[in-house]
């Protein structure tokens, strides 16, 4: 397995090297760059080109490219523009913040989605079912920031339970903390329940057709036993797979929740980095995002043979 | 019994659809007042008989920019899913029937896009071609690219093996034929079905871009924009961001029912995605 | 002008309304919003307007702007000027001291200045001070341990304003020891009535009082007069967006909004429980066109476009009443900015079709870029839009992001643009900011060569009537060209709950917290 592993990693790495080098061309291509922001309405073309040279700016896009990539291989990932911080250890705290929402959204929504999606298949075109999908379908159907600040409008101002703007890492005071990722919490969970509840159906139906079950049944056993004993366990697997991909996919950043709640997450540092066409984040935020996509697909992958019982029974 | 929640569906779904395609439609023709006419001193009106949503903050009636809104919205989703479809497809088709070395290149290519942030995406396109909704057409319809490519060559994998292939092969049909004939028909459901839900996805997507500041550029009305352009005004003026808000919603709530519909129709064994 | 509506304090009237309470400092922090963290602490180095605001709390120069935007003293006690006009003699106050408890001597100013002056200290206003600019500093001599002597090679009518610029960080004396002993920046130690405390990247930054802090005497006077520290400690939290800064203000999660939008600025002025100040700042809101265009190459279209807008309806309507309607480029809180400065063409489109037959224009589509940043130049730039059509001029937004618009500025590379000029506290410097040479200069709009003679006489003349006189002369020019149309001086919102005494907007537009305490 761990065979297995290095490879899938090893394998990865030409996706990951496409990846920069397209960010890096399309960053090129995108008009502005850091010393035009710098100098603003007064920017004196001889100044600005002093600027440029002096940080490497003036070489070709490639001899540029080289050498983030030689400096990147040695995990130095370079210096923001905007405020002279190491790319790394930036990109590697804003996702502190990103990872505690997901992963907290992610865990509520599973707990909830999975038993409700499970229902729904087994109780499958009844009313109950209608309803669950019915609410699922709806709750995805909605975009996530405005949900976000109707939350924000009335739990935040109207009510005034929760603060409005602003971070407190766990490690200074959980309760704190806690209080501001609510909201944000809530909101992406909501958001969640209605894509995982309509997965783990799916994946329940999948199960229910499968003969086992119909076996189980013909042996006799109580529709609540087949339901505990088969029909959960079983979709469990497929729903994990899912979730991984949409952990991969939020762990990239929730740009657009980050940006409501103000939250200095990943998705938030890279949008901040792309509208201040700050290259070092830019890059090194993109690089991160599609190892954590990476590496988050493999240990799904890794970890399904221990909760699939087909599998491992192969 | 199953056809109950089947209908359900499809009826809902189609009503709410239907009404975002007839606002779109009418809007063609006719709307209240014109989308784009700005009245300084009519700002920030609440609805009323005369502005039936209200007037937004330069004064234009928030109607009549919902109803050009539900067309922009339209074409937007439309097109970019129409882009991801033939562009995903093509690659689809072609890695899944060649096969080999081909296959891997285009799946890794095809991996790279996917962990690639929509907005850069955007933001890029939007410097190489110019502000415009071209840019984000092209955008959604380069990042969705993907999942249709997998859908496809998925597809085409499990196609291709199946005895009437085969037998074209075998009565001595090129290849190039064969996938156009007896391949790409077959692949045609899942698609089908994908493309539903990606249209729901266009439209999310669109908001949110614009919510960045990387939608469809003003003045132009999209719901997306109108929603991002109303946030200042949550409190004052909660009609703002309402009335695009919930036709977001609803847009999408039909989308989504109608692909429910749609897959349980064509495609009854695929798992719900 | 309208009359300032409800809780809407015009030119921080808060002030002069409150009689001259005894206040003592306080234990307690006053917490205000940026919308973006600072970023850095050299002064005039990778610097942007926020980090200025924080800046200032910490640094001082030998001169400062004063509320009225003339140049006064700070750390110089006074200054003379030679008979030939090239050389400065500032004497210094006694008794200043660094952030380190060191007194500042001669010595201190002279290392500070010859710092800056070395190219590789990559100070921003370099160009302006070493030839590259109008004039250059040749010495920098400590006469003795209370007075310095600054030489430059011709006469200056803005070398106190150039080192005056909070951009260039005041030009700030510091104490050696701010630098290691490698050459590196460490950290700023300056004169200010606060330093820096605790710097949470991307979060907040926190100055602490300076106590051994040695004030100016009389009243709060701009960058200079008296300081004092009221709040122990100031918390600059880093809000990127407005909403949310609005929403925390309201929730008294900040009390203090520094910055704010238009849109959050109409909503706030409702609000019970605070008060929003406002004052114009000398920053230009304008519609550039680019002369160079095969369209707009013809004044006679440029003309028109100018005789299309209601300017004074734009600028009510976008700006509700809390901005003023100006012509020139010189800001009209400036006291160079006299009435005939204020006149502008009324209205014709009649004259406005007119003049775009006579020019041949048969509706090609003129595209203007805007941007969402600011959104008041956006907003200005739809109404004028609807205004131009009117007329049969047909103009189409581009919305682009705020830097990619500053890129096709500076190079020149647009038919027309919604834009905002930062602030030019000296008029020579408001003109020289718009006029000079495409060709070697694309982001200048106005390439007229008269004009540039006349701003470059409007720099060297001392006497004030003369120097007046081309101002005018120069307004004149600019009318007839229309290579740009102003629309009036960017306001400065500053929002503050009730409890916060003492906040004063002033043209500069940075925000002040010392001299402010709560109630």
């Amino acid at each position: 397995m761990l065979r297995y592993a290095l490879n899938r990693l090893i394998l990865s790495v030409p996706t990951l090297i496409l990846v920069s080098a397209a960010v890096f061309l399309l960053m090129r291509l995108v008009p502005g760059d850091p010393v035009v922001l710098m100098l603003g309405d007064q920017a004196d073309p001889q100044q600005a080109a002093d600027m440029r040279a002096a940080m490497g700016l003036d070489r070709s896009v490639f001899v540029q490219y080289g050498l983030w990539l030689l400096h990147a291989v040695n995990g130095d990932l370079g210096r923001s523009t905007t405020n002279d911080l190491p790319v790394l250890p930036l990109a590697l705290s804003r996702f502190q913040v990103t990872a505690t929402i997901v992963f907290a959204a992610v865990a509520i929504a599973a707990v909830v989605a999975i038993p409700l999606g499970t229902v729904a298949a087994w109780r499958q075109n009844t009313k109950a079912d209608f309803a669950i999908v019915s609410g699922a379908t709806l709750l995805l159907s909605i975009p996530s920031f405005w949900l976000g600040l109707l939350m924000l409008l009335f739990f935040g101002l109207k009510l005034g339970w929760v603060p409005v703007v602003g971070y407190v890492s766990f490690s200074e005071d959980a309760f704190k903390a806690a209080l501001y990722i609510v909201l944000p919490v809530a909101t992406l969970t909501l958001i969640e329940i209605g894509i995982l509840t309509r997965m783990a159906r799916a994946a329940a139906i999948d199960v229910l057709r499968l003969e086992y079950v119909a076996h189980a049944r013909a042996k006799g056993l109580r529709e609540s036993r087949v339901l505990r004993r088969h029909v959960l366990p079983n979709a469990f697997a497929p729903t994990l797979t899912l979730i991984g991909i949409v952990l991969g996919n939020l762990l990239g950043g929730v740009a657009v929740i980050e940006t409501v709640f103000t939250l200095p997450g990943l998705g938030r540092l890279l949008v901040d980095g792309i509208y201040a066409r700050d290259y070092p984040v830019v890059q090194g935020c993109m690089l991160f995002i599609a190892t954590i996509y990476v590496v988050v697909n493999l240990l799904v992958d890794l970890a399904y043979p221990f909760f699939d019982p087909r599998v491992t029974a192969s | 019994m199953p056809r109950i929640r089947l209908r359900a569906n499809a009826l809902i779904g189609s009503i709410l659809v239907g009404a975002t395609l007839l606002l779109a439609a009418a809007s063609i023709v006719w709307t209240p007042r014109n989308p784009l006419a700005v009245a300084l001193r009519q700002r920030l009106k609440p609805p009323s008989a005369e502005f039936w949503l209200g007037t937004d903050e330069v004064g234009r009636d928030v109607f009549s920019r919902i109803m050009t809104g539900a067309g922009t919205s339209v074409m937007v989703a439309g097109l970019a899913v129409l882009a991801a479809v033939l562009l995903g497809s093509l690659l689809g088709l072609v890695a899944g029937f060649l096969r080999g070395w081909v296959d891997r290149v285009l799946m890794g290519i095809n991996d790279a896009l996917l962990a690639f942030p929509g907005i850069l995406l955007a933001l890029g396109l939007m410097a190489v071609i110019g502000a415009s909704q071209w840019g984000i057409i092209l955008a959604l319809g380069l990042a969705y690219a993907p999942t249709v490519a997998r859908v496809v060559r998925g597809a085409v994998l499990s196609i291709r093996e199946r005895e009437f292939v085969e037998a074209s092969r075998s009565i001595g049909n090129s290849e190039g034929y064969t996938m156009w004939r007896h391949v790409m028909p077959n692949t045609a459901s899942p698609l089908i079905v994908l493309a539903t839900s990606m249209f729901g996805w266009a439209i999310l997507a669109e908001s949110a871009l614009s919510f960045l500041g990387l939608g469809v550029p003003p003045p132009a009305p999209t719901w997306g924009n109108m929603l991002a352009a109303a946030r200042p005004y949550m409190e004052s003026a909660i009609w703002l961001s309402l009335a695009p808000g919930l036709c977001i919603a609803l847009t999408l709530l039909g989308v989504n029912l109608l692909g429910d519909a749609l897959r349980d129709r064509l495609d009854p064994r695929s798992a719900e995605r | 002008m309208r009359a300032a509506l409800g809780r809407t304090v015009f030119l921080g009237c808060l002030w002069a309304a409150q009689p001259a309470l005894a206040q003592t400092p306080g234990d307690y922090t006053i917490r205000a919003s940026l919308n973006s963290d600072i970023r850095g602490t050299q002064p005039g180095g990778n610097r942007d307007a926020n980090t200025d605001v924080v800046m200032m709390h910490v640094l001082e120069g030998l001169v400062a702007y004063r509320e009225d935007t003339s140049v006064g003293p700070m750390l110089a006690e006074s200054w003379s000027l030679s008979e030939d006009g090239r050389t400065y003699t500032f004497k210094l106050r006694q008794g200043v001291t660094f952030h380190n408890g060191a007194t500042m001597t001669a010595a201190d100013v002279v290392w500070s200045w010859r710092r800056y002056l070395n190219p590789a200290t990559q100070w921003r206003c370099l160009p302006d001070l070493d030839g590259r600019g109008l004039s250059k500093v040749v010495s920098v001599e400590a006469v003795d341990a209370q007075t310095v002597a600054v030489t430059l090679d011709k006469p200056s009518a803005i070398f106190l304003s150039i080192i005056a610029r909070a951009d260039c960080g005041q030009t700030a004396i510091l104490h050696p020891d701010s630098v290691g002993a490698d050459g590196q920046w460490r950290e700023p130690i300056g004169t200010g009535p606060y330093r820096i405390g605790e710097w949470k990247r991307g979060q907040s930054i926190e100055l602490t009082r300076f106590d051994r802090y040695a004030s100016r005497q009389g009243e709060m006077d701009g960058f200079t007069g008296g300081k004092v520290a009221y709040a122990a400690r100031l918390r600059f939290v880093v809000i990127p967006d407005a909403s949310a800064a609005r929403a925390a203000l309201l929730g008294n999660s900040v009390d203090v909004l520094t910055d704010v939008p238009m849109a959050e600025a109409t909503d706030l002025r409702t609000r019970p429980g605070v008060t929003l100040l406002h004052t114009p700042t000398m920053g230009v809101t304008a519609f550039l066109l680019q002369t160079r265009d095969p369209v707009l190459r013809d004044p006679r279209i440029r003309q028109a476009f100018a005789l299309s807008l209601d300017v004074q309806q734009i600028v009510e309507g976008t700006m509700e009443g809390m901005a003023q309607q100006n012509p020139s480029i010189v800001p009209i809180r400036s006291r160079w900015h006299d009435e005939a400065q204020s006149q502008r063409p009324a209205r014709n489109v009649a004259a406005a079709r007119r003049l775009l037959a006579e020019a041949g224009y048969r509706g090609q589509p003129i595209r203007m870029q805007v941007n969402r940043r600011y959104a008041n130049t956006y907003d200005a730039a739809v109404a004028a839009q609807a205004m131009a059509e009117e007329a049969g001029l047909k103009i189409e937004l581009e919305v682009l992001d705020w830097a990619t618009q500053l890129d096709r500025y500076t190079r020149g590379d647009y038919q027309m643009q919604s834009f905002i000029y930062s602030a030019r506290l000296d008029p020579s410097l408001s003109y020289e900011m718009i006029a000079g040479p495409k060709e070697t200069q694309p982001r200048k709009v106005w390439d007229n060569p008269a004009a540039q003679a006349l701003v470059q006489r409007s720099m060297q003349v001392t006497d004030d009537a003369e120097r007046q006189a081309i101002l005018a002369e120069l307004f004149k020019l600019f009318s007839q060209d229309v290579p740009m149309v102003i629309l009036y001086n960017q306001p400065d919102f500053l929002a503050g709950r009730d409890a916060i005494q003492g906040l004063r907007a002033w043209p500069s537009g940075h925000t002040r917290l010392w001299n402010v305490w709560v109630r």
